[in-house]
């Protein structure tokens, strides 16, 4: 099965060009906040470090304390981190280190306090390298825990679910281990068809074994178990949900995932930082330029690099007509679930989102996988036909957005279906680790944009929706004022648009213009380091959150001072917010599962990564 | 004279002997009904087609429009292709019900052909229980479902099948109440008598007007309501729910066999806006009917059409309801309405005053289910109004968190 030794790509070992840049640690945290300095008062031996890193609040604790820190962070009046954002875990055998092979960290979250805490576990080294399971803390923990199993094989004590989530049962490895090769075949550099390379073009270097279906546990066969998906109409994708039904009543809900999954953390970790950015696109195929920002943002945290204020407001107005583009999509598609494809609502918002298309194109060349945004700025500045179209957009947005809400908010209908549906408490939400609408629409006041601005959201004035019912229609109502509200940003946006460059002057980090390599030595040379080895990002670590139009979409970056990321983990905002498919369903009908998938907002690009 | 008279005369006097009046009278009428048939299956292209058109334009798109004019052979298309594709029959289906199923769903609906007056004397057959025939028929049709849904051995055309018998059982009972109330004033189950009973005589000339839905508008909306759910129409299509059971009960279904459910289902639309056209918009009644004959089927067939675009526009605007709301409709409002609309008809007709008063209490008891009706869909409205605003309002939130209280960290 796992013959294969790991592969090294060929260009890196070209007598040319530089070594990749030696491997180093992430340097501890230095200084100290209010949060670790109490936290380390509280724990004493068992923090290893406490402190501040690239401005965020670290603490690197043992193992045998973590449930305990936890459970203090959460109930500690002073700290009161009510969530859990985020779990992932580092792989450090390539690393210059000998002990403590895994690192699993977390990303906590205070919403009342509007702080962020991330925690570092080395975990002992062993043929099973365990960490204690957060899931009795936060039951949010559950299937990002089951992920890092999955993926990196690091056991979980006490989880309640202990089974594979992305990858089959019987696959053979945890694919983000440092041993484990890329996967599939390399590409062969020849044009001769004699070389022996091709003999191994195609084939599948894991054999998969077909294993033969589980029941999921809880479930039993007295009731009929009905498979929905993976091919069903409303699963938005390749989602499987196996419900146990007790004649149209929901017993009970699993979701089965992975049908999608590709790999992109173990492919970030293979390419350059600036070649990531295009990847980014394909993970939620709706917000392509939120995923772009993010990824950028986490990145120019590691860099340090100052973004210039045309470009930021670029960003800002990209990532605003991705949220309402992304937020029609799930309209028509929820309206496509809930009533049918009679119902005209989805072209209605199709057609609207086609403008906002038309203005991607006119800005990239391109409408869905954009690419757009480069570290350290935007990859080019918008043409003169943007803004006029864009006040033409601006104009008629507003009134097609009454028109809905005429059509769906003032229908009996469409009411009778949402109200009470899904219902999800205050608390529920903050335990399962929820983001975005789904959070607002139980009545957390909480948005990236506004408690922890990125990309220069401080400058604009808007307003988060709140809803407190927690139901499909608290979240339905939410989705419809946020894109109201994005429109107020982009309004101010454009108004403010100031001049300047469109990205960083930084030679080290942006190619130069194609009129300056005829000119300058130096900007060749500099386009032909970053065109071959790219940058190299400092040592260090990062995770930079931002609000996409599902939710709390995070890029936690282990860099090891080379050109490529160490550890690459994305936090997309569906897959956490797909857990609560269960709570929501159970006891409601058949059709409300469709109603749930559908205000839930999932991608399955990016709930299987 | 009756198109069977003039047919049976033609055939005598083509020579055929009078001794065998049964073979001429068998001939005519398999002519008749293989015309009626085979115009039904011409009739659903055309419905198809009404139906991609009309919602395509709803929907802000153009439709077909590439095959013939207007697109109009687009459906034609289609069902060459279905005929063309393979035949699949699941290995573990139950053979017997599975394809007695589509054929049965479509014998029941060209069965009602023979009982619709397309004109004063166009009529396969003038039954005197023709009423009572089409709601006997219209079980066929849920037979025709539950087999499909039993038969295919697939567990979401069995939900699907479900959902047939429980829909279609409860929404008979208001409609055939609802079909009740125009048997009861006319005095007659025969669709022909009821169609003739709808003349508005203004002395000698027969204006064509007096179409029951004006003495009786509450039955007549209990019935368009009622009708939407036999037809599987939305809000009520919960029986093929794509988004929900994919396709429902011809999930397993391919080819012509699909195609005769799909044709079954644009007719048995059809027809129920017939039907409803015959009780309550006067059948083939309209102004001068009477006197060019020709007006009578161009009549009856644009009232039709009319019902049938209005289906197709709620199809175009509405959400589909969920089961259990669907069953409360049905047994909490339409049931309950509708008997105490039978019954406030019968006391009226059966109290001794003067027929404009009778008339006009009718009209009153008619107009009362009306108001209910649309109160009890208009109280969601209301509370409604109420909803909408409470998104909007997020400043009652503020407060419930508590501010950044230091500056470090991020």
């Amino acid at each position: 099965m796992l013959d294969v030794a790991p592969r090294v790509r060929k260009y890196e070992i070209l007598p040319s060009l530089q070594p990749p840049g030696i491997p180093a640690v992430a340097p501890l945290p230095t200084g100290e906040s209010e949060d670790t300095r109490r936290i380390a008062e509280r724990f004493g031996e068992a923090v290893l470090a406490a402190g501040l890193h690239h401005g965020q609040q670290v603490v690197y604790i043992k193992p045998e304390q973590l449930v305990a820190l936890a459970e203090f962070a959460k109930t500690d009046p002073h700290l009161r981190y009510e969530t859990l954002i985020d779990v992932s875990a580092v792989d450090r055998s390539e690393l210059p280190v000998s002990d403590h092979r895994f690192h699993t960290v977390y990303q906590l979250r205070s919403y009342s306090r509007k702080q962020h805490l991330m925690i570092v576990c080395p975990l002992e080294d062993g043929d099973e390298p365990t960490a204690p399971s957060l899931t009795g803390v936060y039951s949010g923990a559950n299937w990002p825990e089951r992920e890092v199993w999955d993926l990196m094989g690091i056991r979980f004590a006490g989880h309640p679910d202990p089974r594979r989530i992305l990858m089959p049962e019987n696959w053979p490895n945890h694919p983000l281990q440092k041993q484990v090769p890329l996967g599939g075949e390399e590409v062969p550099f020849t044009l001769t068809w004699e070389d022996p390379e091709f003999e191994s073009l195609g084939k599948q270097i894991l054999e998969a074994k077909s294993a033969p279906p589980k029941l999921p546990p809880g479930m039993s066969l007295e009731n009929m178990i009905i498979n929905l998906g993976p091919h069903h109409p409303s699963t938005h994708g390749v989602l499987r949900l196996v419900v146990e039904l007790d004649g149209e009543t929901v017993v009970n809900v699993d979701a089965d995932l992975g049908y999608l999954h590709s790999g992109f953390e173990k492919t970030g970790e293979n390419k350059r930082y600036k070649d990531f950015v295009y990847y980014t696109d394909r993970m939620d195929y709706l917000t392509a330029m939120s995923n772009n920002l993010g990824y950028c943002l986490a990145v120019e945290k590691l860099l340090g690099v100052e973004i210039p204020p045309r470009a930021q407001v670029l960003r800002v107005i990209m990532a605003e007509l991705q949220r309402i583009a992304s937020h029609l999509f799930w309209l028509s598609t929820h309206v496509l679930d809930v009533s049918g494809t009679g119902m005209s609502l989805l072209m209605y918002a199709t057609r609207e989102r086609e403008r906002i298309l038309d203005l991607f194109e006119m800005v990239c060349g391109a409408r869905l996988t954009v690419g757009y945004m480069r570290i350290g700025g935007v990859s080019r500045d918008i043409p003169p036909a943007f803004l006029p179209h864009l006040e033409e957009f601006l104009k008629i947005m507003p009134e097609q957005i009454d028109d809905y809400e005429r059509m769906l908010t003032h229908g009996p209908l469409w009411s009778e279906r949402l109200i009470g549906i899904g219902k999800i408490t205050r608390e529920e939400a903050l335990d399962m680790g929820l983001t975005g609408p789904m959070l607002r629409g139980s009545g957390v006041d909480w948005d990236l944009r506004r408690d922890a601005p990125y990309s220069g959201y401080e400058n604009y004035d808007f307003k988060v929706p709140v809803a407190n019912e927690g139901d499909c229609y608290a979240r339905y109502l939410v989705r419809m004022e946020e894109m109201r509200q994005s429109l107020r940003i982009i309004r101010q946006a454009v108004d403010n648009l100031p001049d300047g460059p469109y990205r960083a002057e930084d030679r080290k980090i942006t190619p130069p213009p194609r009129a300056e390599l005829d000119i300058s030595m130096e900007a060749l040379i500099h386009h032909f380091k970053l065109m071959t080895e790219g940058f190299h990002v400092p040592p260090g670590m990062a995770y930079q959150g931002i609000e996409s139009s599902k939710g709390e979409l995070g890029f936690f970056i282990y860099s090891d001072g080379s050109a490529r990321p160490y550890r690459l983990h994305v936090r997309g905002p569906s897959f956490n917010n797909l857990y609560a498919i269960s709570k929501m369903s159970k006891g409601h009908m058949l059709s409300d599962v469709i109603t749930n998938i559908g205000s839930i907002d999932i991608v399955l690009g990016e709930v299987d990564r | 004279m009756n198109w069977s008279d003039a047919l049976i005369q033609l055939q005598y006097d083509l020579g055929a002997p009078q001794e065998l009046s049964w073979l001429v009278e068998g001939v005519t009428y398999f002519i008749g009904a293989f015309i009626l048939a085979n115009a039904a299956l011409i009739l659903a292209l055309l419905l198809i087609w009404i139906t991609r058109k009309v919602i395509s334009r709803i929907q802000d798109r153009i439709g077909p429009n590439r095959v013939g004019p207007y697109g109009l052979f687009q459906t034609v298309a289609d069902a060459l292709k279905l005929l063309s594709k393979e035949d699949i029959t699941p290995a573990s289906a139950d053979k017997i019900s599975y394809l007695l199923a589509p054929v049965l769903s479509v014998v029941g609906v060209l069965m009602a052909l023979a009982v619709i007056p397309f004109g004063p004397a166009l009529i396969g057959a003038d039954l005197n229980v023709a009423v009572l025939y089409l709601v006997a028929l219209g079980s066929l049709g849920i037979m025709a479902a539950l087999m499909a849904g039993w038969g295919s051995n697939n567990k979401y055309a069995l939900l699907a099948g479900f959902r047939v018998v429980a829909q279609l059982l409860s929404y008979e009972i208001p409609m055939v109440l609802a079909m009740l109330a125009p048997v009861l004033l006319v005095g007659s189950m025969s669709m022909q008598r009821i169609s003739e009973a709808q003349a508005l005589y203004l002395g000698p000339i027969n204006l064509g007007i007096g179409w029951l839905i004006f003495l009786l508008p509450g039955a007549f909306l209990i019935y368009l309501i009622a009708a939407l759910a036999e037809a599987e129409q939305t809000p009520f299509d919960l029986l093929e729910a794509e988004s929900e059971l994919i396709a429902g009960f011809h999930i397993e279904y391919s080819g012509m066999k699909f195609a005769m459910f799909f044709l079954a289902q644009f007719l048995n639309s059809f027809f129920l806006g017939a039907i409803a056209v015959v009780l309550f918009l006067g059948g083939w009644q309209g102004p001068f009917a009477a006197q060019i004959p020709l007006l009578g089927p161009i009549y009856f067939l644009a009232k039709t059409f009319l019902v049938y675009v209005v289906i197709q526009w709620i199809k175009g605007t509405f959400p589909r309801v969920r089961i259990d709301q669907m069953m409360q409709f049905a047994w909490k409002v339409l049931v309950p309405l509708a008997l105490a609309l039978i019954t406030a008809q019968m006391i009226i007709m059966k109290l001794p005053l003067p027929i404009w008063l009778n008339y006009l209490l009718l009209l009153a008891a008619n107009l009362a289910v009306v108001v209910a009706v649309l109160n009890i869909l208009g109280s969601y409205f209301e509370r409604e109004q109420v909803r909408s605003k409470r998104a909007f309002a997020p400043r009652s939130l503020i407060g419930t968190m508590q501010p950044v209280q230091s500056s470090s960290g991020d």
